[in-house]
């Protein structure tokens, strides 16, 4: 490891770890700011705007940068999160150079023409309509939906957010947020500090140069009261896939690696009470998990399963049961034990590439994570006490105040499901195809 | 290491009682070297030091997959991957996983129509418990009726996700059992869900019995390790476990095909997909690299010439994919379309149609074949990222074709490659005499329709590879 951070002539940190095991460069541009900020009725603005970039810039048409990128052997993947949004690329060592130049061509020209702006359109609009095959994924989505409701991260792109884009508001858009204020750059790979440094200035000429930059503003969500059904109604269904849960914690809380070590026991390994309960003793699901989100504000909690349709309403039953247990009675010494064993030795696989330090870096910078909290991972779990893990779960893992969202067939499973979830004040059914 | 170093090391190691390990040879795999050693009951260990970062990775590869099942008893090798992760003579039910996780371990495995692998990512200090454990359920485990009842239960749950509930999954399975009338790539890996429910403990016992042994299996063990060390280990727990007698392979090949072959779906989905089925090569034929390049150009990434003319020109796909099955066997050329909003199979056809076309009759160009070979060689650069990743490569080159430095040869080949030879390939694999069409239509109202009267029992469904692990 001989990762450092430079700093540019604009003042942007850049994080630079030459690894020359490979021949390939990894290289990750991000912006502190995502889409949460896109106006109202206007959702997938910034997503679009990105995902111009490609589609158009200087003298090359879209067909020209596709073919260019396979020619230099690289990739480019875009990630708009609601809270920040990056480019990844990776090139081949002995392209670094040209790619550099058609990198450099797309964040400074994009051409933002109306032909692509109106094929962008007409792409999302198909692709909303084919994500209507995963079930995963629309459980996903209407759980972030119904947990922060009209709160930034509870929006959506829809086909009718879609259809009011504008050309201008994309390339506004675009300017405004994806600029130098907003920059965060890390390297690694086959490459040295000097060719680090000539490729991040680069990248800085290149990016807008914006009057008023976009600033991130995204407010706390707030926890909504009692538990709330929500069913997405999907016809034949033999499987249901169910989300439980509510908000959970924010990065800086005192608490959160606590929490983060409860969780872990809870629902965060092979062999955790859901894993054990659900599917070791049951059969019920393939899998079972729970999770803490990590973000720049107080983010979810969710436990996962997907058992058969039968099954649907008892898991539901059982997974309530254990969540109120967790919280009621909290943790054991000898879970602590264990978990601490687990997380701080399986950390040596979230650091063993030069890539995923990078990442790390990355994620830990856009998100404004506290100081140290991936370096100090290991120093942070082990500082976990009983007392302060059960006292987190009390403080931040709500029981009352729950969303259990759940993709099936209502006729099938509905009533059933409604029937073993205490105290429900509230069942709302979406259609699968409500987008 | 030097190569005398090596032999060194196998010859300190020879023992009369625990068995000998001989030093096989030593192959380059791109910068780094691999030495293959064989113990005497036929187990062979191939190893790649790598100290980039103070982590291993260990693998266990079985020579046995859904290939090699019979038709009745489909999902035999994949239930029983799940059941390796259970009971032994030494460790109750759970404590595998349990010790394991205690050590840090990243654990799981996989099975495919070939073969069945477990692997263990672990600091390099846990490496002697993962040896042990390893060798322990290889000739000690436990098949009771309580685990394998559950453990069906986990896998028809598992079959839910990946074909009933999922639309490609279902059309994936589909493919395969019409293309394929008597090789037993015709049947998923995941198993029939009658099967899946039939089995009993005696079933895993003699699966267990028949081909669990170290001469059908291989290791391998690529990270930061001393390999004196880790081969002592090896010796000391698998030196002794018995060689078996592996029942010799009796697969009827399937016959020529001279018609194209259709099959409609009907599912609860908003678009029609259409997927193709050519007759591919083994992956370990010459001309698999070669359609491999073939396919880059006709279906790989935003710049081939499908994407450009479906996607972009005509706007007729929300998504389509190409795949070159990579089996043991001869397989398939895959290719996926999902159709926009009121557009038809005939339609959908009739373009993919034209694209092929093209390529039997005129060359690609020399820039489109090294467009092709550049995202190839990215793709194995990026394969080689981790020390799970280099094993899973190796693993996976010795176990469908017995050269582990395979990813390198091929991507030598594709080098080398000329517009004349994917032309030659073109017109020797897309033919439509020879091809398998399944349609998927959006089912108007509800239940799932097969055009197909054994499939139309709910028995239907895919998986050529099935991927552990699901937290």
């Amino acid at each position: 490891m001989s990762a450092s951070i430079l700093t540019l002539s604009s003042g942007t940190k850049v994080y630079v770890e030459p690894a020359r095991e490979l021949p390939v460069v990894n290289i990750s541009i991000g912006f502190a700011v995502g889409s949460a900020n896109d106006p109202d009725g206007q959702e997938g603005l910034f997503r679009s705007a990105m995902r111009m970039l490609r589609r158009g810039a200087g003298k090359l048409t879209a067909g020209d940068i596709e073919a260019s990128i396979d020619r230099l052997g690289a990739e480019m993947a875009l990630d708009i999160a609601s809270s920040f949004s990056s480019i990844h690329a990776q090139v081949l060592r002995r392209n670094l150079q040209p790619f550099t130049d058609l990198l450099t061509t797309l964040l400074s020209e994009p051409a933002f023409s109306e032909d692509e702006f109106e094929r962008l359109r007409r792409d999302t609009v198909a692709e909303i309509i084919e994500g209507r095959d995963n079930d995963r994924s629309l459980v996903q989505r209407a759980f972030r939906r119904s947990v922060f409701a009209l709160h930034p991260f509870g929006r959506r792109t829809t086909r009718a957010s879609i259809e009011r884009l504008s050309r201008d508001g994309l390339r506004d858009a675009y300017e405004q947020k994806a600029c130098v204020k907003n920059l965060v750059l890390a390297f690694s790979g086959d490459l040295d500090e000097k060719e680090a440094r000539d490729l991040g200035e680069r990248i800085v000429k290149a990016l807008p140069k914006p009057k008023e930059p976009a600033v991130r503003s995204i407010p706390e969500p707030t926890l909504q009261k009692g538990r709330h059904l929500v069913f997405v109604d999907k016809p034949e269904r033999s499987q249901s896939q169910i989300l439980i849960g509510g908000l959970g914690s924010r990065a800086d809380d005192p608490d959160h690696f606590p929490l983060l070590v409860a969780n872990a026991i809870f629902g965060g390994t092979f062999t955790s009470r859901m894993m054990r309960e659900i599917r070791s003793k049951r059969g019920w699901s393939y899998g079972a998990s729970s999770r803490l989100g990590v973000d720049c504000i107080r983010q979810d909690f969710a436990m996962w399963a997907f058992p058969a349709a039968q099954d649907t309403a008892p898991c539901i039953a059982l997974e309530l049961g254990l969540l109120n247990t967790f919280r009621e009675k909290g943790i054991s010494a000898k879970e602590l034990a264990f978990i601490r064993q687990y997380l701080v030795r399986s950390h040596a696989f979230d650091i063993d590439t030069a890539q995923k330090r990078m990442q790390q870096f990355m994620d830990a910078t856009l998100l404004g994570l506290p100081e140290g909290y991936f370096t100090d991972f290991r120093k942070n779990v082990n500082a976990v006490t009983l007392e302060s893990a059960n006292q987190a779960v009390k403080d931040r893992i709500s029981t009352d105040d729950l969303k259990v969202v759940v993709v099936g067939t209502f006729r099938d499973i509905g009533e059933k499901v409604q029937s073993v979830i205490p105290d429900l004040v509230k069942t709302t059914v979406w259609p699968f195809d409500d987008d | 290491m030097k190569d005398s170093a090596y032999k060194k090391i196998a010859e300190e190691l020879s023992n009369k009682d625990a068995g000998n390990i001989e030093l096989v040879g030593l192959t380059d795999f791109g910068k780094w070297k691999i030495a293959r050693f064989r113990l005497k009951n036929g187990l062979e260990v191939l190893i790649l030091p790598d100290d980039s970062a103070p982590v291993v990775n260990f693998q266990t590869w079985f020579r046995v997959g859904s290939r090699h099942e019979q038709e009745g008893k489909t999902g035999l090798a994949h239930l029983f991957e799940h059941l390796m992760f259970n009971e032994t003579e030494t460790l109750k039910a759970g404590e595998f996983d349990r010790k394991l996780e205690a050590s840090g371990a990243d654990t799981n495995a996989g099975t495919s129509v070939d073969y069945t692998h477990y692997y263990e990512s672990v600091t390099s200090d846990r490496l002697p418990l993962v040896i042990k454990m390893e060798a322990d359920r290889m000739q000690r485990l436990v098949l009771r009726e309580p685990q394998v009842a559950s453990e069906k239960e986990v896998v028809a749950n598992e079959r839910r996700y990946v074909v009933e509930d999922d639309v490609d999954g279902s059309a994936s399975e589909l493919l395969y059992k019409t293309a394929f009338t008597d090789h037993p790539y015709r049947w998923p890996t995941i198993g029939w869900m009658r099967d899946i429910q039939a089995f009993t403990p005696s079933d895993c016992e003699a699966f267990y019995k028949t081909f669990y042994a170290p001469n059908n299996a291989f290791i391998v063990i690529v990270g930061d390790i001393n390999v004196r060390a880790v081969l002592k280990s090896i010796l000391g727990a698998y030196g002794a476990i018995p060689r078996a007698e592996i029942p010799p392979e009796d697969i009827t090949p399937d016959a020529p095909q001279m018609s194209e072959r259709r099959v409609v779906l009907r599912k609860p989905t908003p678009a029609i997909k259409v997927i193709v089925g050519y007759r591919g090569p083994a992956l370990g034929d010459a001309d698999h690299a070669t359609l491999v390049v073939l396919n880059e150009i006709l279906l790989g990434g935003r710049a081939s010439r499908a994407f450009r003319s479906l996607f972009i020109r005509d706007e007729l796909v929300s998504d389509l994919r190409g795949w070159v099955s990579a089996f043991k066997h001869p397989g398939l050329y895959e290719i996926s379309l999902t159709g926009r909003t009121d557009v038809g199979a005939e339609k959908l056809l009739s373009a993919i149609d034209e694209e092929l076309e093209k390529v039997l009759v005129d060359c690609v160009t020399q820039e489109e074949l090294e467009r092709a070979v550049a995202r190839v060689e990215l793709s194995l650069v990026q394969t080689l990222e981790t020390m799970s990743g280099k094993a899973e490569q190796i693993g996976l080159y010795e176990v469908l074709v017995g050269q582990v430095d395979a990813p390198f040869r091929k991507l030598e080949q594709m080098q080398r490659l000329t517009p004349s030879d994917l032309r030659i390939a073109a017109r020797r694999y897309l033919r439509k005499e020879a091809r398998t069409i399944v349609i998927v239509e959006p089912s108007a109202e509800d239940a799932s329709e097969v055009e197909d009267p054994e499939l139309a029992s709910g028995t239907s469904s895919s998986a050529v590879s099935v991927a552990d692990g699901a937290a």
